[in-house]
């Protein structure tokens, strides 16, 4: 995928494997479930683990 | 959600040992490939990381709102939470618009119609309407 979202299009479906703290169990996302739950999706993009936020 | 390249593993290690990560709830999850990243235009294909991109998106799954920080400057939860207040709510009432100074439910929106085309100094003043 080489095409940037501009603010106000469609976000593509898509899954990425993530740990859930809530659980304390590994989860996936998706955010066609998201979608369909009706809910808000923040996406919080950082360098990586074990530096600041 | 948090995303970052570190795999699931490295996100179960880091929120056990950080404690600044104690009371994180929400998914943290891994973006291996770099894929989501590279779509929201946040992958520096130079150093493989991704900038610090927060992005939000509606339940029907539109992009509503994109701010993207360089990785040496954090995020302020109060900067964030006013876009996304202000997107939530306009989602509801479809025909108003947040200006500069809306903070939160129940401060002064616009209602842009023609009569407010030169008159939104007027606009501001009389409670938003024209």
């Amino acid at each position: 995928m080489t095409q940037t979202i501009q603010v106000g299009h469609q976000v593509p479906d898509f899954e990425l494997e993530a740990y859930d703290p809530a659980s304390g169990d590994f989860a996936k996302f998706s955010l066609a479930k998201q979608k369909g739950a009706g809910r808000w999706t923040v996406l919080f993009f950082y360098p990586a683990d074990w530096t600041f936020v | 959600m948090t995303i970052s390249r570190d795999t699931k593993f490295v996100h179960l290690a880091w929120r056990t040992h950080e404690k600044e990560l104690g009371t994180v709830k929400y998914l943290m999850a891994s973006d291996v490939k770099g894929d989501v990243g590279r779509m929201f235009g946040v992958l520096d294909e130079g150093s493989g990381l991704t900038l610090r991109g927060t992005f939000l998106v509606a339940p029907d799954g539109r992009l509503t709102n994109a701010e993207v920080n360089f990785f040496n400057v954090g995020r302020n939860i109060d900067e964030l939470m006013r876009k996304f207040k202000a997107n939530m709510y306009l989602s509801k009432k479809t025909t108003e618009a947040c200006p500069s100074k809306w903070k939160d439910e129940g401060d002064l929106t616009l209602t842009p119609n023609a009569r407010m085309v030169g008159k939104v100094h007027e606009a501001l003043k009389a409670g938003g309407k024209a």
